[in-house]
């Protein structure tokens, strides 16, 4: 899957987890850059995520990730695996 | 050394002054020894705590970054966690844990024949233990490099002025400051200096004065009733976010003069319109550590049952946060209950947002800061009393509605008196961090030198007159 494909299939799933409508992704985004976005709801990212594209993160690689471009890079390595 | 103690204004003037005059390659060792000073105040003996925690997590530290296999990496936080929970375990929940095995005994009819051990808690142990953790922990997660000069590493645990109740610093943040040389900047320093005051406002003027009536209420002598007890609980709210704040306040206030920057840890918690928005205003660096390093990982590991997961979480972060507070179950019910708070709004976000959508917005937003105020006000009550039974009384004197103007001739003239003076440097203090609060009237009372030092001389006024020397007293998270 392409980079770009990940990221609009982000953007679906972070509008209905986060119940957003204008929510709009760029790789540059941050959890500060988004209200609803917090650690209560991060995680309910990660399992809609990894449900979506059918993969399993590692707690170090879920850890790792700084912004939505960093979550995008490792679905995507995932994917290629 | 308390920070509002003549002690500590001779200690800040003397070690800040030969801070500046001492070469950057001496500084290191100058605040080193100032620290140990510090701490050695309060009890010398545990000075040898701090050492044991300080060589095991230093080398941790090292052997962590130079292990060769991951289990290996793995043993050696293993160590330094153990360490370090291990001296929390003892010095602080030993007699905890051994009362509720006596409680456990009892009910199966045996007789519990471990000894309980007589001692004081070592000052701010929960607080730089953490400190110490999160250094060893972001090693480990490989953010951060292994500190190899020795005596740097022991000042970022014990750096005087978060050495005893925080901020509870990051080794990022804290670290590499100790390298830096800083240089002495006029305006830093005063901004610094007015920090320290405003801290010291806070505690001296409104925490102190407060305390005299939090006091009388929690005591009992002179009953419960509705009025009372809300007196009570509201004036104690004020007084813990004065008495923590300020202290935090001189603490930023007491590094940035020195030119070093710790991490905010208190942003208008009162503000707050859900629990969880409080958790992020309110003594932000434990609450970003417990995220950090306990909430996440934990999350992240049950994170296939769903919500409940977060709930989950949830609840046992609190319920550890808690017992970090206090050894004691009311601690842990305070904990429990700010944890099952943030579950309701978490597992309710979205019908809430959709059932009050229609109010108007400041309707909404006044409703939501009265109901989390109340609800603090009401759980600090297990904080502060100080067991179940007190807690149990004071509640049910919420339900007593007996009169208070009857009551208030009976008090003695000290409290009669800090109630009305309380009430009004409350007043003061409310007035005064709504202009703080605004960015645009912050930026033009700190742009205009006239206003500033008519509000200080004001403030200094407030000093005088209302001031609690006579009850000066110790930090409330000291004990902690």
């Amino acid at each position: 899957m392409e980079q770009q494909q990940i990221m609009e299939q982000l953007n679906k799933i972070f509008v209905d987890v986060l119940d957003n409508e204008d929510i709009k992704l760029t790789e540059a985004t941050t959890a500060n850059d988004v209200e609803e976005w917090d650690s209560l709801y991060h995680i309910q990212l990660v399992v809609a995520i990894e449900k979506y594209f059918k993969v399993k993160f590692t707690a170090s690689e879920i850890q790792s990730w700084k912004n939505v471009g960093d979550m995008a890079n490792a679905v995507k390595s995932k994917l290629a695996a | 050394m308390l920070f509002n103690s003549i002690e500590f204004l001779i200690f800040f003037v003397f070690v800040t002054t030969l801070y500046f005059g001492l070469p950057h390659k001496f500084r290191w060792l100058l605040l080193l020894i100032a620290s140990c000073g510090f701490y050695m105040f309060f009890k010398p003996e545990y000075i040898l705590i701090l050492g044991f925690t300080i060589v095991i997590d230093y080398y941790a530290g090292i052997w962590i970054e130079s292990a060769k296999t991951p289990a290996k990496r793995r043993q050696w936080l293993i160590m330094s966690l153990v360490a370090n929970i291990g001296v929390l375990a003892v010095f602080k929940y030993y007699n905890f844990i051994n009362d509720n095995i006596t409680g456990l005994c009892n009910l199966f009819g045996y007789n519990n024949h471990i000894p309980y051990l007589s001692i004081i808690l070592p000052i701010g142990l929960s607080f730089h233990t953490f400190q110490a953790m999160s250094y060893t922990i972001e090693v480990y997660r490989g953010n951060q490099k292994a500190e190899r000069h020795f005596g740097i590493y022991s000042l970022y645990v014990m750096f005087y002025p978060q050495l005893v109740a925080g901020p509870i610093e990051r080794p990022q943040n804290m670290l590499h400051q100790f390298w830096e040389k800083y240089t002495w900047d006029y305006d830093r320093v005063m901004s610094g200096l007015r920090l320290m005051a405003w801290g010291l406002f806070k505690k001296v003027v409104i925490a102190d004065r407060l305390s005299i009536v939090v006091d009388a209420m929690y005591g009992g002598t002179y009953g419960y009733n509705t009025i009372w007890v809300f007196i009570g609980t509201f004036f104690f709210a004020y007084q813990i976010y004065c008495d923590f704040s300020g202290y935090s306040d001189i603490a930023l206030g007491s590094a940035r003069v020195m030119g070093f920057t710790l991490m905010k840890n208190f942003n208008f918690p009162f503000q707050a319109k859900t629990i969880t928005d409080y958790w992020r205003r309110w003594h932000i660096s434990l609450s970003t550590w417990f995220n950090d390093y306990l909430y996440t990982p934990l999350v992240i590991n049950r994170r296939d049952w769903g919500k409940w997961a977060v709930v989950f979480a949830l609840c046992f972060t609190f319920f550890i946060s808690g017992l970090w507070h206090g050894a004691g179950w009311p601690f842990i019910i305070w904990g429990l209950l700010h944890g099952m708070a943030m579950s309701y709004e978490f597992l309710t976000k979205k019908w809430r947002k959709k059932t009050f959508k229609n109010l108007p917005l400041w309707l909404n937003n006044g409703l939501s800061q009265l109901i989390v105020f109340l609800f603090l006000q009401f759980v600090w009550i297990f904080f502060r009393a100080d067991s179940f039974a007190t807690a149990f009384r004071v509640i049910k004197g919420i339900f007593n509605y007996e009169s208070f103007i009857a009551q208030f001739p009976t008090f003695t003239a000290a409290i009669r008196y800090s109630l009305l003076v309380g009430v009004f440097v409350l007043i003061n203090f409310l007035i005064l961090e709504k202009f703080w609060r605004n960015e645009k009237w912050k930026e033009k009372y700190e742009g205009n030198i006239t206003l500033r030092y008519a509000v200080f001389g004001y403030m200094f006024l407030l000093f005088i007159f209302f001031g609690s020397f006579k009850n000066a007293q110790s930090f409330i998270y000291f004990q902690f």
